[in-house]
């Protein structure tokens, strides 16, 4: 008999949402022992599924139909009492977000120590260590008594498997553990999760939107679109040979994270040098107290040449996002060179820098605030251009060609930003950037926040409109798939260093420092390559 | 469109408001509704509500009181506005800065900020106007500069979280200077709250102003609620029309503000929309 059985459920969505029910006859079984992927985009239900399943639905989305049988009984039939016994004890949820789902005001042994309470369990003292020390923590007597804040995002997260498994449940849900945090910590959670999965035999539903997660982790897989199962299988089956066309865009558009061809074979002249730069950043301190500082970038020399990608990639925290607004004058270092086209750019002043702002450019990371809600889309693109002195019709007129560059509507031109998704609003702001004509184009993560088939349009329009342009491209991305996919050349960055830069083949093929190693073996899936679909 | 839906939703929000409407009605149509100046004597004094044509009666020297109400609302209205209007200049101009440029000069006009904030504001207000001879220039002045802290540190508040966004650093990347990003990218999106605390603020400024009217501070040659509350006070218990009518005027005109700006706060933060709305 199957752990747990959802069968035919249908859950409706408010009135004049833009479909009628959030979830459709989605049908889905996992069995003890078992790690069964749900994978969609955003948006897809997959949320949903696990949401009504621990009981957890929003007020006002009413079960039009269907069962969710756990251990022989329905979850939708019973009372809220009897579900809180369940909770916890027999089912039990990690979420997405480790920095909000602990409670800030409470020692982390304290909240574990609660779930087992309240459950009745009375072994916490000696529980808690054990629990803690199961899930890999170093130091789990003196862990339990420090506060969340203390802990990185990895730890909170292994804290909150901890406490998804004190009772040692039957059925874990994981709705996107592993999504908010860095490649290496991802998958130090994966082999946890796996690990701690064969030894108790617990059942896993894990929701992802990440195609090499799945081929990590997964036994079974649950492809989501719009609200329905499309596609179900092993793994190796889904993996390897999609049935369903939406399975298949999905994993062509995969990042394949293999280093393609490099492009300009003979480096132009140098267009960007940095040397020496050095940016520290001061927290805290007053009057009577010294503030705590820290270096975000240092040791950080590259140089650009005209016509090539050059990636830098990093972890959270590893300065590449400093470093690029070091570039392009958001951030002041205190030291260091900065040479564009043999000028010098560190500590000009706000006039002398406006000559340059036409040559350098940038692309943001959200595309949900980095454009003015207030400002329609044409006035916003073609504000660069006015501002350095063109006619207004003329920098609208070019706004138009503009958006037809980026694979968008001349309509757009009166419409405000909210009217579009995140996908046609980074294009808006890579039109934006573009307007200015600009030698170099910085982008900064310029497709982490788009679900995988997007990120794949967005970024073969990048690599479109660089060819066509002839630019210049500094890419910051945590994503080494997608660093290889669009690179000429990357520079690794730790802890505000570069500690290795060179051709992306040869830096992917046959890494020389020990942490661009690591980084390599983190990504997901790399064991799988994905077919080549037609 | 969306906004006006949204704001009619609130039922206490559109009685607010057409009281508002009815309120500066009244103000502007004074001097046809009641010819002549309302400091006049128009009938016996003592005249209860109703009796001898007059409406609301009259005071103690005759004189209409529904006049006076009729022009004291032009007074509370002006004040109301204009000094809110002058509170908003020069706090959002101060919180505007110092949430923009942080640091040192966040710092110092903060403290500056604070400085005014200790003082009790109608100590303050009564100071001033007492020092500058009443007048409704001076009562305006006073009152401005009584009211603005409030909005310097919600403009403040409002700047330092959008300065940070990604559009704003857009504006810096295409080459904007600092003046035309203040005034095109930050301020249109830190209206919504500016507006509903203006709202309230008008209200606060009336009740201000009737308060100084009251102690004797008004302007003296023009008729205003608290004046007409002030004067009726002595003899209360003879003629409880006198200052029952100005003050129910001030109760309405105060509480519609108070309503329209909930309405108006709800209506331009679809987000925060819960409380209170029906849906």
């Amino acid at each position: 008999m199957s752990l747990l059985s959802v069968e035919n459920l249908t859950i409706g969505l408010p009135s004049g949402g833009d479909r009628a029910n959030a979830i459709e006859n989605v049908t889905l079984q996992i069995n003890p022992g078992e790690i069964v992927c749900v994978v969609g985009e955003s948006g897809s239900g997959k949320s949903m599924t696990a949401n009504a399943t621990m009981g957890l639905l929003p007020p006002g989305l009413p079960v039009r139909s269907g069962r969710i049988m756990f251990e022989g009984i329905d979850l939708l039939t019973q009372s809220p009492e009897q579900l809180r016994r369940l909770r916890g004890a027999r089912l039990a949820m990690i979420f997405q977000e480790p920095m909000t789902a602990l409670n800030p005001l409470m020692r982390v042994g304290d909240q574990i120590s609660e779930a087992l309470r309240m459950h009745g369990d009375t072994s916490a003292a000696t529980r808690v260590p054990e629990l803690l020390a199961a899930v890999n923590l170093p130091d789990p007597k003196n862990l339990a008594r420090a506060y969340p804040f203390r802990l990185s995002g990895g730890q909170r997260q292994r804290v909150m498997i901890a406490m998804a498994l004190a009772l040692e449940p039957s059925l874990l849900i994981a709705d996107e553990p592993t999504t908010a945090l860095d490649v290496t910590t991802q998958m130090q959670i994966l082999r946890l999760i796996r690990e701690i999965q064969t030894r108790r035999h617990t059942g896993v539903l894990f929701i992802t939107h990440d195609f090499g997660v799945v081929a990590e982790i997964a036994d079974r897989v649950a492809v989501m679109q719009h609200g329905r199962i499309v596609e179900t299988g092993t793994a190796a089956e889904v993996l390897n040979n999609p049935q369903h066309p939406y399975t298949q865009a999905l994993i062509a558009a995969v990042p394949r994270g293999i280093a393609r061809a490099t492009g300009p074979t003979q480096p132009g002249e140098p267009v960007l040098r940095m040397k020496g730069v050095v940016k520290t950043y001061r927290r805290g301190g007053g009057l009577f107290a010294k503030g705590t500082s820290f270096q975000a970038v240092h040791d950080a020399d590259f140089v650009l040449h005209r016509g090539e990608t050059l990636g830098i990639v990093g972890e959270s925290g590893s300065g590449k996002s400093t470093l690029a607004r070091c570039v392009v004058g958001l951030v002041t270092p205190e030291r260091g060179e900065i040479k564009f086209n043999g000028s010098e750019l560190r500590a000009l002043s706000a006039t002398a820098w406006k000559p340059f702002r036409r040559h350098i450019q940038m692309v943001f990371q959200d595309p949900y605030a980095s454009l003015n809600p207030r400002r329609s889309v044409g006035d916003a693109i073609a504000e660069g251009p006015i501002l350095h002195g063109t006619s207004r019709a003329k920098a609208l007129d070019r706004a138009r060609d503009l958006l037809r560059l980026v694979q968008l509507d001349a309509g757009a031109m009166d419409r405000f930003p909210h009217e579009f998704s995140g996908g046609q609003r980074q294009r808006i702001g890579l039109a934006r950037a573009l307007a200015m004509e600009p030698e170099l184009l910085i982008a900064d993560e310029p497709v982490s926040a788009l679900d995988v088939s997007v990120q794949a349009q967005v970024l073969g329009l990048l690599a479109d409109i660089r060819k066509r342009l002839g630019l210049t491209m500094l890419f910051i991305t945590h994503d080494l798939r997608v660093a290889a996919e669009i690179c000429d050349r990357v520079a690794v960055m730790q802890r505000g260093a570069i500690v290795e830069q060179g051709e992306t083949g040869s830096v992917f093929n046959a890494p020389n420092h020990t942490y661009t190693q690591a980084l390599l073996d983190s990504i997901p899936g790399r064991h799988w390559t994905p077919p080549e679909s037609a | 469109m969306n906004f006006a839906r949204r704001f009619c939703r609130h039922p206490g929000a559109v009685i607010g408001l057409v009281v508002l409407i009815l309120v500066i009605a009244m103000a502007l149509l004074a001097p046809i509704l009641f010819p002549g100046s309302p400091w006049d004597m128009a009938g016996a004094p003592f005249e209860p509500p109703g009796e001898d044509g007059m409406l609301l009666g009259t005071d103690s020297l005759g004189r209409d009181v529904a006049a006076g109400i009729a022009y004291g609302a032009r007074v509370s209205l002006l004040v109301g506005a204009v000094s809110t209007v002058v509170s908003l200049f020069i706090g959002v101009a101060l919180g505007a800065i110092a949430g923009y440029l942080g640091g040192l000069v966040d710092d110092l006009v903060m403290r500056f900020t604070e400085f005014f904030q200790t003082i009790p504001s109608f100590v303050l207000a009564i100071l001033l106007v007492a020092i500058f001879t009443p007048s409704i220039s001076s009562i305006i002045a006073a009152i401005a500069v009584v009211s603005w802290p409030p909005v310097a540190r919600v403009v403040r508040a409002e700047f330092m979280s959008l300065r940070s966004r990604e559009f704003v650093q857009a504006a810096q990347v295409l080459g904007k200077r600092p003046l035309g990003i203040v005034l095109t990218d930050i301020l249109p999106n830190a209206l919504s709250p500016i507006i509903v605390l203006a709202s309230l603020m008008t209200a606060s400024a009336i009740l201000l102003e009737s308060s100084l009217s009251f102690l004797g501070l008004g302007d003296p040659n023009l008729m205003s609620w608290g004046f007409l509350i002030g004067s009726g006070r002595s003899v209360i218990r003879l003629a409880w029309w006198m200052s029952v009518f100005p003050g129910l005027a001030i109760f309405a005109t105060v509480l519609a503000l108070n309503l329209v700006g909930e309405g108006l706060s709800d209506a331009l933060n679809p987000r925060l929309r819960k409380r209170g709305a029906k849906p």
